[in-house]
């Protein structure tokens, strides 16, 4: 016998002091926010207190650019594809959804290829105010 | 290291199936009877009870409520790891190392046809940033595939040539080849159904047992290391499974193994894909030569969380009585984020 269940809890996720504000900024400004740990020199995305690499909290803020090169991607079927997205040179690595135009087909991506931010026009302070990374058109 | 040995007295697999309909309880109670039996002891003889299990895929938060009469934890120090078996097994082996106990069972459960697996993953990834976007650990381990893919033609077939050989090696009834594993269906670029070792409902118990003499000639355990990277995948380099070169290399220290490519005669990975092989391979400092998953590994089908101990397990059963040493490896998180290695030696005949 099975007894058939549905979870659906409603529930409250913190995006802590950092996360707040990388989510103004990308909501307000439609700036990526990242780090630069003073301390080992890691580059990190999203913004964040403390450094994923060492543990510092003395990190410096940054601006990114919202333009990056494509580091690595996958096609899911029916659930689009994704990517890692460089932000910059030698910038922080950013997983997020990847856009990719009718006329590029996937077996034409390379490492390297260029890739440019898509905002949200309504954004609301939510990972999905960037929609994500597009493939430039040939 | 201690003076106090630790061997693998006992161990007892559920083998896995695509869905197993008896409660967990019920397969967990196989596990136990049958690691038992093999150790020739009863409850009467644990002294403490180390489970390894995750509450989101049981659908129940401590999810060694479950499991606890049936472990025999009832009245017992018991311990629950949110991680893979093998990490279990490693923190019940420093139970006895410390001295605080001399019998310690280890049990690891998963009943993956519970619930849509990969979508129960997204809830183990990043609330803020990640969930909503819909990542998963499939969309990780495509992300990290098509990173290693890149610049080398050749990895997707030498990939469906390693998953061919892992599938046929579960069953004497199939011959599948490179081009049947290429012809499956895209999940996740590049990898595709049958490069991606199949789900499964298992459970799996192992006993450990201090033993001064070894006098029943079981495996003991003379490594071990575990190690977790970044949550992040781009805080981190996939190239490489950096995880568990630390992992490995500290119970290669342990164990006194210097060129670990000649050490075993048996290795016994979790990898579910085969770009997965490839990372192991490099980051464990072995090589092709390796005597890796020779009955198939997980592709006889992937319960996480007890994959690890299962090649504990499987890995103990095939030196024991034999004067060798064999690798055990588990894995957890997205990407290989957490590692973890044990190193048995047998006793000799």
């Amino acid at each position: 016998m099975i007894r058939e269940e549905k979870i659906q809890i409603p529930f409250n996720f913190a995006a802590g002091t950092s996360g707040s504000r990388f989510l103004t900024a990308l909501r307000d400004s439609q700036v990526i926010l990242g780090a630069k740990c003073n301390v080992c020199t890691h580059v990190t995305v999203p913004l964040k207190s403390f450094c994923p690499s060492c543990c510092s909290d003395d990190l410096a803020e940054m601006e990114l650019p919202a333009k990056g090169r494509l580091i690595s991607w996958t096609d899911c079927p029916g659930r689009g594809a994704f990517a890692l997205i460089q932000l910059g040179d030698k910038g922080p690595i950013l997983l997020h959804r990847l856009i990719i135009p009718p006329s590029v087909m996937l077996s034409e991506l390379n490492p390297g290829m260029p890739v440019t931010a898509h905002f949200s026009d309504s954004p609301k302070g939510h990972i999905s105010d960037l929609q994500g990374f597009v493939i430039s058109e040939k | 290291m201690s003076e106090r040995s630790v061997v693998i007295a006992g161990t007892g697999q559920v083998c896995p199936v695509a869905e197993d309909n008896r409660s967990i309880a019920e397969m967990v109670l196989e596990a136990v009877e049958s690691a038992l039996s093999d150790a020739g002891i009863d409850h009467n003889d644990i002294d403490s009870v180390v489970t390894a299990s995750v509450d989101i895929i049981d659908g129940l938060t401590a999810s060694n409520i479950a499991v606890t009469e049936v472990v025999g934890a009832v009245m017992k120090p018991e311990t629950r790891i949110a991680a893979d078996g093998l990490c279990a097994a490693i923190h019940a082996a420093c139970q006895i190392w410390s001295g605080a106990y001399d019998t310690v069972l280890v049990v690891a459960h998963a009943k993956t046809s519970m619930a849509p697996f990969q979508d129960l993953m997204q809830w183990a990834m990043d609330p803020i940033y990640l969930q909503p976007l819909g990542v998963d650990f499939l969309t990780c381990a495509g992300l990290q595939a098509q990173l290693i893919a890149a610049g080398d033609p050749g990895a997707e077939r030498r990939w469906a040539e390693i998953a061919a050989r892992r599938i046929n090696a579960v069953s004497d009834n199939l011959s599948l080849t490179e081009d049947d594993i290429l012809s499956s269906p895209i999940l996740a670029s590049p990898l595709r159904r049958d490069m991606c070792a199949p789900m499964g409902d298992s459970a799996c118990a192992v006993v450990l047992r201090a033993d001064t003499d070894n006098k029943d000639g079981r495996p003991r355990i003379s490594g071990i290391g575990h190690d977790l990277e970044p949550h992040g995948l781009g805080d981190r380099d996939l190239r490489s499974w950096s995880g568990l070169k630390r992992a490995s290399n500290r119970a290669y220290t342990m164990a006194g193994i210097d060129d670990p490519a000649t050490a075993f005669e048996v290795v016994e990975p979790s990898c579910l894909y085969p770009h997965e092989e490839q990372l192991f391979l490099a980051a464990a400092g072995l090589d092709e030569k390796a005597n890796l998953s020779l009955s198939g590994g997980l592709f006889s089908g992937h319960a996480p969380i007890v994959a690890g101990l299962s090649r504990l397990a499987t890995a103990s059963k095939a030196i024991e009585g034999i004067d060798g040493k064999a690798l055990a490896h588990g894995t957890w998180g997205p990407a290989g984020q957490g590692q973890a290695v044990i190193i048995l030696e047998g006793a000799g005949a």
